[in-house]
C-alpha cells in the first residue's frame, strides 16, 4: 500500500485562535501601547531632551512624599480589604450555593452602581456633620466629632469599600476549592480553630489573597476619583498629582514621567507574583 | 461489672423530621475491631461522626472511661480518624502531614522526628516522606492519613470507608494492612464500611445497621450463621427465602409446610409463631447438598441453568410453586455430568434453615 507521506514545508503559523484576539490587540495597540510610548518620549523630551523629569521626580522631597503617600494608601487599602474579605469569602464558600448566588447578587450590584455616587454618599456620611458622627455623639459615644474625612482614614474606607468585590471574588474561588473535610481532620488531629486557619486554610488560600491583593494594590495605585474626594491635601496621592501637573500646571513632561515611572512599577509588582505564584505551583503545592 | 472502654448509650439524632439514628446503644471494649455495617442510609456514620464530635446527637450520651465526650469539642478528644475523601493537606508533604498532630501539640522537634519515622515505616511509606500528598496515588495517601491518624497514639481510631475510592485489589491489600497495624497497635478501631466482605474479614465484632437502630450486633459467624431477623440474613451473605406455613414449634425447632405441600421439621425458629402463621424460610445458597444425608431434608426443585464458578457451581432452579432458589454446591459435589437441566431433589440441613416472619 503506498502512503502520501509528504511533508509540507515548515510555514510561520499563527498561533491557534491569534485571529479572534485581533480585534482587541488593533485596539490596544493604537489606544495603549501608542499613547504610552507617546508618553515615554514626552517624558524625556519636554522641556528638553534628557532625564531631568525623572531627576526631578525622583530627587525632590515633595514628589517623593506623593510617592510614599500612594504607595502607603495602596498597602493599607490592600491590607484592610483583605481582612474585610476573608470572612466573607469563607462564609461565601461554605453557604448553601441559593443563598451564595444572592449575596453574589448584592455585590456585584455593588460594582455596577456609579462610582462617583457612591464615593458621594460616602462623603454625606464622613463628614464632620455627616451620618455617623451625629449618631455617635447622639449615643453619646464620643463629644467631638471624628476626623473621618479628608484624610487617611476616609480614603481608606471609600477605597476598601469599593475594592473588596475584587478581592471576594478571587478568594471564594480558592476558597471553594478547599475540602470542608480537610478541615475536619485537621480539628481531629488537634488543631484548634486558630492552628486549623493558620496552618492549612490560610497556605491553601494564599493564591487567591495574592491574586485578589495584587489587584486591589495595583488598582489602588492609580485611583483618582476617591482620594480625591475623600482624601485631603496633606496626603496626595499620584494619580491625582499627575491630573494637576497636566490639567493645571501643564507641566506634560512631568506628568509623563510620573505616569511612566507608576506603569514601570505596577508591572514590576505584576511580574514579581507572576514568579512567586509560578514558582509555588512549579513545586506541585497550591 | 468492669466500666466498658467507649459506651454509646441511647444516642439519637435528626436531621429536622428525619431521624437519622434512632436509638443507639453500643459497648466497645478495649483494643476491639468493631465495624459498623449496613446500607447507605442506616445511620452508621451519623453515630461515628457523633464520636468524632462532628455532629452532635440530639439525645443519648458517647463516653469514654466513663466521662461524656460531648461537651469535648472535636480537636481535644483526643481520636484518630481516617475518612472516605482524601484529608490530606495538599501544601504539606508526607511526613509534614504525619508531623501535624504532634507539632500542634507542640512536642519537642526530637519526638516529632522519630514517631513520624516509626509511622511512616508502620505504614511502609519510609521513602515516600518528602513527597506531597498530589504525588500518591489513593491507595498510598490513605496509607498516610491511617499514619497521620495513629501519630498521636490516640485510643480510638475512626475509619469512615475509608477504601469506598479504591479499586478491588489495593483494597484488600489495605485490608490488610490494617488488620496488621491493628495488631501491632492494639487501638481501638471503629470502621464503617457498607461492604459486607470488608466487615467480615477485618472485624472482631459487627453492628448492623438499619434505619437508625442497630440490628444484631455479634461476630461475623454470629450474624452469618446465627442471624437474628431475615434483614441480617438478607444483608450478610447470600440468602433464598421460601414461603412457609408454620404448623408447630418445640424447643426452638419448627415444623413447617412449604408452598409446594412438603412439611419440613427441624428448622430453627427466630421467633414464637400461632400455628398456621404465615412465615419465610431463609436457607443459605451453599447449604444445599447434592447427596442426601441422615439428617437432611429435600427439595424437589427443577433446575433452570447451572455455571460453573470455579470452586462452585451456581444453580438457578425452581421449587414446583414457582419460587426462585439459587443453590451453591461445591464444585466437587456435583460432577459435571449432573448439570444439564432437569428435575431433582436437593438436600439441606434443617438446622441450617432458619424461619422468620412473612
Amino acid at each position: 500500500m503506498s502512503v502520501e507521506t509528504r511533508q509540507s514545508p515548515p510555514t510561520f503559523r499563527m498561533p491557534a485562535g491569534f485571529n479572534g484576539l485581533l480585534p482587541a490587540l488593533i485596539l490596544i495597540v493604537l489606544f495603549f501601547v501608542v499613547p504610552v510610548l507617546a508618553l515615554l518620549l514626552r517624558s524625556v523630551t519636554e522641556p528638553e531632551p534628557g532625564l531631568q523629569n525623572y531627576a526631578a521626580l525622583l530627587g525632590d522631597g515633595t514628589y517623593a512624599r506623593v510617592f510614599f503617600n500612594t504607595f502607603l494608601v495602596a498597602s493599607v487599602v490592600t491590607i484592610v480589604t483583605v481582612l474585610v474579605a476573608f470572612p466573607v469569602a469563607w462564609m461565601l464558600a461554605i453557604m448553601p450555593s441559593a443563598l451564595a448566588s444572592i449575596v453574589f447578587g448584592v455585590i456585584i450590584l455593588s460594582m455596577w452602581t456609579n462610582l462617583l455616587t457612591r464615593t458621594y454618599a460616602w462623603m454625606v456620611l464622613l463628614q464632620r456633620t455627616g451620618v455617623i458622627n451625629r449618631t455617635l455623639m447622639a449615643a453619646g459615644i464620643i463629644d467631638q466629632p471624628l476626623p473621618l474625612i479628608n484624610n487617611l482614614t476616609g480614603v481608606t474606607i471609600g477605597m476598601v469599600y469599593i475594592m473588596l468585590p475584587f478581592m471576594i471574588l478571587p478568594l471564594v474561588g480558592t476558597l471553594r476549592a478547599i475540602d470542608p473535610m480537610t478541615l475536619r481532620a485537621a480539628a481531629l488531629c488537634g488543631a484548634s480553630p486558630f492552628q486549623a486557619f493558620r496552618r492549612i486554610l490560610l497556605p491553601l488560600s494564599l493564591p487567591g489573597v495574592a491574586a485578589g491583593g495584587l489587584m486591589v494594590f495595583v488598582m489602588s495605585l492609580g485611583y483618582f476619583v476617591t482620594p480625591a474626594l475623600l482624601g485631603g491635601t496633606s496626603n496626595m496621592m499620584l494619580a491625582e498629582m499627575i491630573a494637576q501637573m497636566i490639567q493645571s500646571l501643564l507641566n506634560w513632561g512631568l506628568g509623563s514621567a510620573a505616569a511612566f515611572i507608576l506603569l514601570v512599577v505596577t508591572m514590576a509588582l505584576y511580574a514579581l507574583q507572576l514568579r512567586l505564584v509560578g514558582a509555588r505551583r512549579m513545586s506541585g503545592g497550591i | 461489672m468492669t466500666q466498658p472502654f467507649l459506651s454509646i448509650r441511647n444516642l439519637r439524632k435528626t436531621f429536622g423530621a428525619i431521624v437519622a439514628v434512632h436509638d443507639v446503644t453500643l459497648e466497645i471494649p478495649r483494643g476491639e475491631f468493631l465495624t459498623f455495617l449496613g446500607p447507605s442510609g442506616s445511620g452508621k456514620s451519623t453515630t461515628l461522626y457523633a464520636i468524632a464530635g462532628f455532629q452532635d446527637p440530639s439525645s443519648g450520651d458517647v463516653q469514654l472511661e466513663g466521662k461524656s465526650l460531648l461537651a469535648v469539642p472535636s480537636h481535644k478528644r483526643n481520636i484518630g480518624m481516617v475518612f472516605q475523601r482524601y484529608t490530606l493537606f495538599p501544601h504539606l508533604t508526607v511526613a509534614e502531614n504525619v508531623a501535624f498532630p504532634l507539632r500542634v501539640r507542640r512536642r519537642p522537634e526530637a519526638e516529632v522526628k522519630k514517631k513520624v519515622a516509626d509511622m511512616l515505616a508502620l505504614v511502609r511509606l519510609e521513602s515516600f516522606a518528602t513527597r506531597l500528598p498530589g504525588a500518591l496515588s489513593g491507595g498510598q495517601q490513605q496509607r498516610v492519613a491511617l499514619a497521620r491518624a495513629l501519630a498521636y497514639d490516640p485510643p480510638i481510631l475512626l475509619m469512615d470507608e475509608p477504601l469506598s475510592a479504591l479499586d478491588k485489589k489495593l483494597r484488600e491489600e489495605i485490608q490488610g494492612e490494617i488488620r496488621r497495624i491493628h495488631r501491632e497497635t492494639g487501638v481501638t478501631i471503629l470502621y464503617v464500611t457498607h461492604d459486607q466482605e470488608e466487615a467480615l474479614h477485618l472485624s472482631d465484632r459487627i453492628a448492623l445497621f438499619r434505619d437508625g437502630r442497630i440490628e444484631q450486633t455479634g461476630s461475623g459467624e454470629d450474624l452469618y450463621l446465627r442471624p437474628a431477623t431475615d434483614f441480617v440474613a438478607g444483608f450478610i451473605g447470600n440468602s433464598n427465602f421460601l414461603a412457609a406455613e408454620h404448623l408447630d414449634t418445640t424447643d426452638g425447632t419448627a415444623t413447617i409446610r412449604l408452598a409446594d405441600g412438603s412439611v419440613i421439621s427441624g428448622v430453627r425458629a427466630n421467633g414464637t409463631f400461632g400455628n398456621g402463621q404465615k412465615t419465610r424460610l431463609m436457607i443459605r445458597p451453599e447449604a444445599f447438598g447434592m447427596e442426601r444425608s441422615p439428617a437432611s431434608a429435600e427439595l424437589n426443585v427443577e433446575i433452570v441453568d447451572v455455571a460453573f464458578y470455579g470452586e462452585r457451581r451456581r444453580i438457578v432452579a425452581r421449587t414446583a410453586a414457582g419460587e426462585g432458589v439459587d443453590i451453591r454446591p461445591t464444585s466437587a459435589a456435583m460432577p459435571s455430568q449432573d448439570v444439564s437441566p432437569c428435575s431433582r431433589q436437593v438436600f439441606f440441613d434443617p438446622a441450617a434453615a432458619f424461619l422468620f416472619p412473612a
